[in-house]
């Protein structure tokens, strides 16, 4: 433990973050590498110029790297960074919830959550039509007409929208999820 | 016998169609037996016939033969048919008499049958033909079980769980082998059993090896006749099954291997290693074989748009080719079957036509169903006939040590798996792993044709085993699932939400190992996807089908079934379900969001009142046809109700008479008819009394109902001629118009079982999200 406590002396908020993301010391200073990779000027931040060059070919490569940044920032730095990257670590089987320790990020619904709001870019809450077409729209591309968009979206707020407001809210979300093994879907083997 | 198997207190139809069904089992047997001794007979008598030609001749003039028995010639493909028969009735009687079936898995009840039938002929006659000689099973009886298995393999399970699927396949049969081989060894060292006359310590080393590579191999037949009446969740379904599969190559290469050490009498160092590149050579070569006439398969499945008759027949032969080839060279048969049909499997499916699809899954699920009848039955009768050499010492520490072997393989493999899992196994599901462990006419196969002195007491203790694990483990497995609480499989379909959410994860999966900087499954997985978009499937995939994105062709699919469920079930009942498409209402009125309203069916139709719906569900009820019910779930032994019988030809004349009424098409020039691919029902509003609703399937290319119904009701023999004004406003260029037929004419040809359509979805790509 006491090498690791050195070693972390570099890591802004180490300790903090060990404890509130449940990496390990080992981990946490590989991620700390590779933002300062990625921070190409070593500024001690990441612009997202810095990330979208490593998502060039990703279709919602843009929602992700907005999720990086809070709302209004511009910069993100390394804490924030290993937070958004915390909820894509493997759940541990034995997690049962207790009402004192918060939420851990890497939670079903913490992932769930994350999920959401790269639909909801305009955070109401709610994914609306407009939304989810502007997603079907990347993921899909130049392959489809405007009219298949349409109706794949429109069947898709069909299905799920349980309480008739035409979006989707997390609710509805996270139950048209409940059949998919979400720890397994949205966890990163790296991260653990 | 008879009151026996006669049920207590069921409807007398079906205690008497029991009994006949086994009378008629009698009736063949004894008419099997008695064939057989008369072809002896007969030819006998020709002998003597030829015998003295020239005297006959002279002295007397043969009266014509008005009915003669000739059995030679038809001897063979007759005893064969007979045996089929028997497999079939068989399957038929069992699924009779449910409470039996329930309780006692079909595999014990095919292996009591093949005992008693053999029985019977051993009685009649003395001596039972060798029915399960080696050659029968691994070329004819085998292949298109494990056809079905590969084509019907659900890709995805398999592929996330290979890492554990090899572990056990490989590590876990390795470790089986050797154990029991050595203990085996050990026991026969020590047991001195002064009562049998089989003296054991003449069993040197090599030969418990060989015996034991024979026993420690899973079966896949077995496993699959047990597994299938459980209904376990996927993933253990998929590692018993994997591991089934994939440890042929480790029992083909310890097979050979110990067979030439006995051979040659030593064993060095370098035949170890030689052992080992021959593994990786055996499991790579036959898949490389089978993935080589996989993609042979596919690239001609391109060309068959002309000759859709015969489509089937390159799917089968291709993968029976693949089969012999590896064969041939001394791999992995299994693995080459496997790999060639989920090779070839996605891109077949994107060229042929729905029927042809049809057609061979239901002809691999007839073929691979009465092919593992027969392998059980057989297995009964082979029982019988070998003279068997008992020696309770050996018997029972084999069976013993292969379920020692197994559990402790098992819960050592999952202690060192379960450390680079993401979902970890659970002792419950190790149980289920340790215990799915069946042995089967593999086995027994390969015990067949060895060359040991000692065949006869390997034999025996081959066929102790399998009889132990298929009939105590076999029987037990269902109740203990019960008891323990495994988690059953979903009977689920995939609905568009999980499409399109599980895809944007992948995506999002990707990008976040992109920045992590880490090579991970996704990457890989993302590479292989975009090699495979933007090269193979131009290859292998025919016209314009190529390029289209996998989210399009599932809700396609969606929206294919959704609008024949439509049609079927009557229509006015089924409006309240999901409603295909709005767009056409957004072009009659500009209004998008109608007000929420208590249902769907009124969103859809904002325009309708009540009393309108009801005349439309009148119209509908009176002329469209109620459809039986569709059934729901699918496995071997149930199919699908035909749609081609009684009322399928009413269906489509009353539906073509509902869609004279209404044709005219509520269409503005905004339309993209070109490219429209969803199901639309119109509703013209106001025009004419009674609104009525014209369900036209359309197409990518060229949604033409028109000329649907022309071809369908041509193929039924009416002729008609419909106006053809409609079917200029769809008119595209018709290079695509025969697929686009093709694939209307799929969706009303044939529902298809709703559960194997869950595998259809998934599987498009070869590693598909």
């Amino acid at each position: 433990m006491g090498s690791s406590r050195s070693s972390l002396r570099g890591v802004p908020d180490g300790q903090q973050l060990l404890q509130e993301t449940g990496f390990s010391a080992a981990l946490l200073l590989r991620l700390h590498q590779r933002f300062q990779f990625l921070d190409k000027d070593s500024r001690g931040h990441l612009r997202s110029e810095d990330l979208e060059a490593e998502l060039s070919e990703n279709p919602i490569g843009d929602r992700i790297v907005g999720a990086f940044f809070q709302p209004g920032q511009e910069t993100v730095d390394f804490p924030s960074f290993v937070r958004v990257l915390a909820h894509f670590r493997p759940t541990e089987k034995n997690w049962t919830r207790d009402g004192v320790q918060p939420e851990p990020a890497n939670s079903r619904n913490r992932k769930l959550k994350f999920a959401f709001q790269l639909y909801d870019q305009d955070r109401d809450g709610k994914i609306s039509r407009t939304e989810l077409l502007q997603v079907l729209r990347e993921m899909l591309g130049l392959q489809v007409t405007e009219e298949q968009l349409q109706s794949i979206a429109e069947r898709a707020i069909q299905e799920a929208d349980l309480d008739r407001d035409d979006a989707i809210c997390f609710d509805e979300f996270r139950k048209s999820l409940e059949k998919v093994d979400i720890d397994h879907k949205m966890s990163v083997r790296f991260l653990e | 016998m008879f009151s026996r198997m006669a049920p207590r207190g069921r409807s007398g139809l079906g205690r008497s169609l029991a009994e006949l069904g086994l009378l008629l089992l009698a009736i063949l047997v004894l008419l099997d037996g008695t064939v057989l001794s008369l072809e002896a007979a007969t030819s006998s008598e020709i002998d003597t016939h030829e015998g003295k030609p020239g005297t006959h001749k002279n002295t007397s003039k043969k009266s014509f033969p008005v009915l003669g028995i000739k059995y030679d010639d038809v001897s063979v493909p007759f005893e064969i048919s007979l045996w089929v028969l028997l497999a079939s009735l068989m399957k038929l009687g069992f699924h009779l008499i449910p409470r039996l079936s329930n309780v006692v898995p079909e595999s014990c009840l095919l292996i009591s049958v093949g005992l008693l039938v053999g029985g019977i002929l051993k009685l009649a006659r003395d001596e039972v033909p060798p029915v399960l000689s080696d050659r029968i099973f691994f070329l004819c009886l085998l292949p298109p079980i494990i056809l079905d298995a590969g084509y019907f393999l659900p890709i995805r399970p398999f592929v996330e769980n290979i890492g554990t699927i090899l572990m056990f396949a490989v590590v876990g049969t390795l470790w089986n082998a050797f154990f029991v081989g050595g203990l085996i060894y050990a026991v026969c060292q020590i047991a001195q059993d002064k009562y049998s006359e089989i003296d054991l310590s003449n069993i040197g080393i090599l030969p418990c090896l060989l015996f034991g590579s024979i026993i420690s191999a899973v079966d896949p037949v077995a496993v699959l006749a047990v597994f299938e009446e459980i209904h376990i969740n996927e993933l253990l379904h998929i590692l018993v099954f994997g591991e089934s599969l994939l440890n042929d190559a480790v029992t083909v290469v310890l097979y050979h291997l110990f067979e030439e050490f006995m051979e040659s009498g030593s064993v060095s160092a370098v035949d170890a290693l030689l052992g080992l590149v021959s593994f990786l050579i055996v499991a790579l070569g036959g898949v490389l074989v089978g993935a080589f006439y996989g993609i042979l398969a596919a690239f001609t499945s391109r060309f068959t748009s002309h000759t859709r008759v015969i489509e089937p027949l390159f799917v089968f032969l291709y993968s029976y080719m693949a089969y012999l080839s590896a064969e041939v060279f001394h791999l992995s048969g299994i693995m080459s079957l496997i790999a060639c049909g989920a090779v070839m499997r996605p891109y077949v499916e994107a060229n042929i036509s729905h029927k042809s699809h049809t057609t061979i899954k239901y002809f691999l699920k007839m073929w691979s169903s009465v092919s593992e009848t027969l392998i059980f039955i057989f297995l009964g009768v082979a029982t019988v006939e070998g003279e068997h050499h008992w020696n309770w010492v050996f018997l029972t520490s084999t069976v013993v040590l292969c379920l020692v072997a197994r559990v402790i393989g098992v819960v050592g493999l999952t202690f060192i798996i379960n450390k680079f899992r993401i979902v970890k196994l659970t002792t419950k599901d190790q149980f289920i792993i340790a215990y799915g462990g069946l042995r089967g006419a593999i086995a027994f196969s390969l015990g067949f044709i060895l060359h040991s002195e000692h065949k006869r007491i390997f034999l025996t203790a081959i066929i102790t085993v399998i009889f132990f694990t298929v009939f105590v483990q076999g029987m037990t497995i269902k109740p203990l699932v019960e008891l323990l609480a495994v988690k059953k499989k979903h009977e689920a379909k995939r609905s568009i939400n999980e499409e399109i959410h599980t895809r944007f994860l992948d995506h999002l999966l990707t990008g976040i190992e992109d920045i992590c900087g880490h090579y991970g499954h996704h990457h890989w997985k993302n590479k292989l996807n975009r090699f495979n978009k933007k090269y193979v499937k131009k290859i292998l995939i025919a016209g314009d089908r190529s390029k289209e994105p996998q989210l399009i062709a599932f809700y396609h699919k969606l929206e294919m079934k959704n609008a024949i469920q439509m049609v079927e079930s009557g229509g006015g009942s089924k409006l309240n379900s999901t409603f295909p498409s709005t767009v056409s209402m957004q072009n009659i009125q500009p209004k998008i969001h109608s007000p929420p309203s208590a249902r769907p069916s009124e969103r859809a139709l904002p325009q309708l009142t009540k009393g309108r719906e009801e005349e439309i569900r009148q119209i509908l009820r009176t002329n469209l046809q109620k459809t039986r019910q569709r059934l729901q779930s699918y496995n071997r032994h149930t199919l699908v109700v035909d749609p081609d019988e009684e009322g399928f030809d009413d269906l489509i004349l009353k539906k073509r008479r509902m869609m004279e009424l209404d044709w005219k098409v509520c269409k503005t020039s905004s339309h993209k008819s070109s490219n429209a691919i969803y199901s639309q029902a119109y509703v013209k509003p106001g025009a004419e009394n009674v609104p009525t609703i014209k369900i036209d399937l359309a197409s990518p290319q060229s949604p033409d109902s028109v000329r649907l119904l022309d071809e369908v009701v041509q193929d039924q023999g009416l002729t008609m001629s419909l106006p053809s004004s409609s079917s200029r406003a769809y008119k595209t260029s018709g290079k695509d118009d025969g697929r686009d037929q093709q694939k209307l004419l799929r969706c009303l040809s044939d529902p298809g079982p709703d559960v194997d359509d869950d595998e259809d979805y998934d599987d498009d790509e070869p590693v598909p999200t």
